[in-house]
C-alpha cells in the first residue's frame, strides 16, 4: 500500500554557505567548516566551531509578522525555501493542504530563551514579544505561516537524532499517502550559553577525529538541512530530478544510561546488521566524542561483518549539533546521487576495528545504498536508508 | 484492511491525584485542582496554577538510583503515568522489546534548567554542572520511560506546544495501524516552570482566578502540570493476550492554520479541517458524535473560535451535544494536555460519565443554548467522543475515540 518516496530537493545551511552546492563542494574537497567563533565572545582557550554565514531575514520572510523570527526558525525557513528552489517547486504552486512539514531540533531557540530568563531574573518581568519565539515549534509555526502550509506537520526533538527523526517522520507521511509533498529536516544553532556549557564540561576538541582511536572530543556547529520528499511517481510525472529514494525503516531503542551511550555495542550491531547488509556507504554519527565513536565503530564493524562499506563522518567538518543528522541525510543523498563519498576530517587510518573510513580524499564508487545510522544518547536509534532511484 | 487501534492501558498524574482512579473520581465530583502557585515565586498578575501535589518518586523501574534521584518533575510524572498505563494494560517485561514510546512535551526539565542558569549567571556556580542540566533536552522523558520500563521499540518526542501529546497519541495510533509496532505507549508530560508561567502571564493570557472556560467573564487560562499515558495496540493483538480494551482510536487528523504564531485563525479554518478530517478518517458522521472534550482554554479568543468551529460541524445538533473543558479542573497542562484529555475522554466513554466544565457561573450569551456540562459530571451512555487540541503557531490535532462494544 505504501508508495516509494523520492528525494527531489535539498536545502542546506552550513558553515560552507547557503545552498547544497557550497556544502557538497566543500565536503568533497575535504574542507573544514570549523573556525574561531565570531558571533559571541568566548573564554580564552576555546576551540573553533562551525558557524553558518549570516542569513538575511528579508530574503526569506515575507509576512510582517515574520520580522520577529528567531535564528533557528530562520534557519529552518531558509532551508525549506532553498530545498523547494532546488526541487524546482514554486512555493506558490504547492498543494498547501497536502504539503507536510516535519522539522527537528534538539534545543530550539535556546539563545532567546536565555535572553528572556536574563530579564526575568534581573527585573522579575517577562518580555511578551519574545515568548512566542521560545516554544520548541516556533520553526514549524514560522515556516507554515510563511509558506502557507496547512497540511500535517510535526516538530520533533530527539537529542542527537533530531534531524534523522524529522526526515523519517516526513518519509512515513509521504509513503502512507498523508501528503503529496513533504519538507523534512532540522535546524539547530550555536548559542553562547550552549557553548559555555560544553566548554566548561571539557567535552570540546579543537581537532575532532571521528572514528579515530585518538578522538578526544567534538566541535560544536550549527546549521539546517531540509529534504523535499514526494511520491516517486509524482516526481517522475513532473519530470523532477530524483536524487535518491528514501526507504522508510523503523527506529528502535537499546538499553543505555538515560543520559549516556549504550555500554554494550552488540545489541546495536545486531539491529544494524540487516540495515547495512547491502549498503555501499555509511554516514556515521561519530563526532570525535570518545564514547560514541567507540560504540559506533564496534557496532558497525560487527554489523558489516567484513563487508567493505565506505564510512564517512561529516560532523568533523560541519560541527556537531542536534539536527546535524539532517545534514548527514543530505550527505547520504548526495553520495547516492554523485557516487562519491566525502572524506572524514581529522581521521587518520587505520580506522577502529578495520572500518573502511574514508580519509584524506573523497572516494568515487558506485553507491546504490547509503545508510545514516543515527545514534543518540539514552539509547535511541533513528536510522535512514537511501537507495539509488 | 488496517486493524482497529484500541487503548488497553491508562495512566495519569494530575492536580487531582497521582493515578487514574484519583483523576476519574475528581472529574466525577467536579473538583477543581487549580489553587495557589507554590512551586516558585512569581511577581506578575496571576498567582494560581494546577500543581501536582503527589510525591511522584515511587517508580524507579530499571533506573540506577543516581539517575532516578536526579529526574526532573515532568520526567517523574511521565514515568509514573507510563508505569501505571503499562500495569493496567497488563504488559509484562516480555512485551517490552517492541513497544514504541511516543512522547509529547514542551519544556521538559526547564524548571531545573532555569535554576542552573540562574546560579551560573549569578556566579553562585563557577561553571555549568552537567548534572544540573541532564533534564534539559526534551527527549529525556522518552529516554527515562523507555529505559526504566524496558521499552525498546521506536522512540519519538513531539513538541508542538499545546497539541504536543495529542500529536503523540495520533502518531502512536498511526504506528500501530500501519503495523510498525505491535504496541505503543503515548505519553504527554509537562511541569510548571518560570518560562511558561511568566510568558503566558506577560501575554496577559492567564486568568488571575482559576480559569473559567466558556464563561461570560472568562479572562484567560490557568496553567497546570502533570502527565498521562495510554497503551495502544491492534484490536487483534489485545484479544490474543486477553487485554480489555477501554476504548478505540477511530481516527485523527493534524492540520496547520498558517496564520499566526500565538493566535488561532479567526475562523478556525485549521481547527475545522482537523475536526472534519478526523471524523472523515474515522468514518464517523457528525450525527454519531456523543461528546466533545474541548480544547477549552478559557481565553476569550480560543473558546469563541472553538464554539464557532463546533457549530459549523455539528449545526443545530450542537445544542444537544455535551461539550466540556477538562482544563477547568486540571488547568492547561500544555504538552501534557492532549494525553490528559484523551485519558479523560476514554474514561467518559468507558464509564459513561461526562466530565464537567467547572467554574462556569455565567454562560456566555453567545452559546447559552449549549450543554457545557456545568459544575458536576453526569452519567450518560456515550459511543463516540472527540478530543481536540490546538497549539501555538496554529497546530491542530483532533482525535476521535469510540467505546468498545460490550
Amino acid at each position: 500500500m505504501s508508495v516509494s518516496v523520492a528525494v527531489t530537493g535539498l536545502g542546506v545551511l552550513s558553515a560552507f554557505g547557503h545552498g547544497v552546492d557550497p556544502y557538497w563542494a566543500a565536503l568533497v574537497a575535504g574542507e573544514s567548516g570549523l573556525a574561531p567563533i565570531r558571533r559571541f565572545t568566548v573564554p580564552p582557550g576555546a576551540g573553533p566551531a562551525a558557524e553558518v554565514p549570516a542569513v538575511e531575514t528579508r530574503a526569506h520572510v515575507r509576512s510582517p509578522l515574520g520580522r520577529r523570527i528567531d535564528h533557528v526558525s530562520l534557519f529552518a525557513l531558509a532551508a525549506c525555501r532553498l530545498a523547494l528552489l532546488d526541487a524546482g517547486l514554486d512555493p506558490t504552486d504547492l498543494p498547501l493542504g497536502r504539503t507536510g512539514l516535519a522539522l527537528g531540533s534538539e534545543f530550539g531557540n535556546l539563545d532567546e530563551t536565555t535572553t528572556f530568563l536574563d530579564r526575568l531574573f534581573a527585573h522579575g518581568a517577562a518580555n511578551p514579544l519574545l515568548f512566542p519565539n521560545l516554544v520548541m515549534n516556533a520553526p514549524l509555526s514560522y515556516t507554515t505561516i510563511e509558506l502557507g502550509l496547512t497540511g500535517p506537520s510535526a516538530m520533533l526533538s530527539a537529542g542527537e537524532v533530531s534531524g534523522e527523526a524529522a526526515v523519517a517522520c516526513g518519509a512515513e507521511l509521504v509513503a502512507e499517502g498523508g501528503a503529496d509533498v513533504c519538507l523534512a529536516g532540522g535546524a539547530d544553532e550555536l548559542g553562547e550559553v550552549l557553548h559555555q556549557v560544553f566548554h566548561e564540561a571539557c567535552l570540546l576538541s579543537s581537532t575532532p577525529r571521528p572514528l579515530d582511536p585518538y578522538a578526544d572530543g567534538f566541535a560544536l556547529g550549527e546549521g539546517a538541512a531540509v529534504l523535499v520528499l514526494e511520491p516517486l511517481a509524482r516526481a517522475r510525472a513532473r519530470g523532477a530530478r530524483v536524487y535518491a529514494r528514501l526507504v522508510p525503516v523503523a527506529g528502535f531503542a537499546l538499553p543505555a544510561p538515560v543520559h549516556g551511550w549504550p555500554r554494550d555495542s552488540s545489541p546495536l550491531a545486531a539491529r544494524l546488521a540487516p540495515l547495512v547488509a547491502d549498503t555501499d556507504a555509511v554516514v556515521a554519527a561519530a563526532s570525535g566524542e570518545p564514547e560514541l565513536d567507540a560504540l559506533e565503530a564496534a557496532a558497525l564493524a560487527a554489523a558489516l561483518a567484513g563487508r567493505k562499506a565506505l564510512v564517512t563522518a561529516p560532523r568533523a567538518a560541519t560541527g556537531s549539533f542536534g539536527a546535524a543528522g539532517a545534514l548527514a541525510a543530505a550527505t547520504a543523498v548526495l553520495a547516492v546521487a554523485h557516487d562519491l563519498v566525502p572524506p572524514t576530517l581529522g581521521h587518520v587510518p587505520p580506522g577502529r576495528h578495520g572500518l573502511g573510513v574514508i580519509a584524506g580524499r573523497a572516494r568515487a564508487a558506485d553507491i546504490r545504498v547509503a545508510v545514516v545510522d543515527g545514534l543518540a544518547r539514552g539509547g535511541a536509534c533513528r536510522p535512514l536508508r537511501f537507495e539509488a532511484p | 484492511m488496517a486493524p482497529a487501534v484500541v487503548i488497553t492501558g491508562l495512566g495519569a498524574v494530575t492536580a487531582l491525584g497521582g493515578d487514574v482512579r484519583a483523576l476519574a473520581a475528581g472529574l466525577a465530583q467536579g473538583r477543581c485542582g487549580i489553587g495557589r502557585l507554590t512551586l516558585f515565586a512569581h511577581t506578575g498578575r496571576s498567582g494560581v496554577a494546577a500543581e501536582v501535589r503527589e510525591e511522584a518518586n515511587a517508580v524507579v523501574g530499571r533506573l540506577p538510583p543516581a539517575t532516578a534521584r536526579r529526574l526532573s518533575r515532568p520526567d517523574r510524572f511521565a514515568l509514573l503515568a507510563a508505569a501505571e498505563a503499562c500495569r493496567t494494560a497488563g504488559l509484562g517485561p516480555d512485551l517490552g522489546r517492541d513497544v514504541g514510546v511516543y512522547v509529547g512535551t514542551t519544556t521538559g526539565g526547564m524548571l531545573v534548567t532555569e535554576e542552573a542558569y540562574r546560579r551560573r549567571r549569578a556566579a553562585e556556580d563557577h561553571r555549568f554542572r552537567l548534572s544540573r542540566l541532564l533534564g534539559t533536552p526534551l527527549a529525556t522523558a522518552a529516554a527515562v520511560v523507555s529505559q526504566a520500563l524496558g521499552l525498546y521499540g521506536p522512540r519519538e518526542t513531539f513538541s508542538t506546544a499545546c497539541s504536543s501529546s495529542a500529536l503523540a497519541v495520533a502518531m502512536a495510533a498511526d504506528a500501530v495501524r500501519r503495523g510498525v509496532v505491535p504496541l505503543a505507549l503515548a505519553v504527554g508530560t509537562d511541569g510548571l516552570c518560570r518560562l511558561t508561567y511568566a510568558g503566558f502571564d506577560a501575554l496577559q493570557a492567564l486568568d488571575t482566578e482559576p480559569c473559567r472556560p466558556f464563561d461570560r467573564d472568562r479572562r484567560g487560562l490557568s496553567l497546570g502540570e502533570g502527565a498521562a499515558a495510554l497503551v495502544l495496540e491492534a484490536d487483534a493483538h489485545a484479544r490474543v493476550r486477553s487485554a480489555r480494551p477501554r476504548a478505540a482510536v477511530l481516527g485523527w487528523a493534524v492540520t496547520g492554520d498558517a496564520h499566526h504564531v500565538t493566535a488561532p485563525h479567526p475562523d478556525g479554518a485549521g481547527a475545522l479541517a482537523a475536526l472534519a478530517g478526523a471524523l472523515a478518517e474515522a468514518r464517523v458522521p457528525p450525527e454519531a458524535v456523543d461528546y466533545i472534550n474541548a480544547h477549552g482554554t478559557g481565553t476569550r479568543q480560543n473558546d469563541a473560535v472553538e464554539i464557532g468551529v463546533l457549530r459549523r460541524v455539528f449545526g443545530r445538533r450542537l445544542a444537544r451535544l455535551p461539550v466540556s473543558s477538562t482544563k477547568s479542573q486540571l488547568g492547561h497542562c500544555l504538552g501534557a494536555a492532549g494525553a490528559v484529555e484523551a485519558v479523560a475522554t476514554v474514561l467518559a466513554l468507558d464509564e459513561g460519565l461526562l466530565p464537567p466544565t467547572v467554574n462556569l457561573r455565567h454562560l456566555d450569551p453567545a452559546w447559552d443554548d449549549l450543554d457545557l456540562v456545568p459544575e458536576a459530571g453526569r452519567r450518560a451512555p456515550l459511543a463516540v467522543a472527540v478530543s481536540s487540541s490546538y497549539g501555538f503557531g496554529g497546530h491542530n490535532v483532533s482525535l476521535v475515540l469510540g467505546r468498545m462494544a460490550r
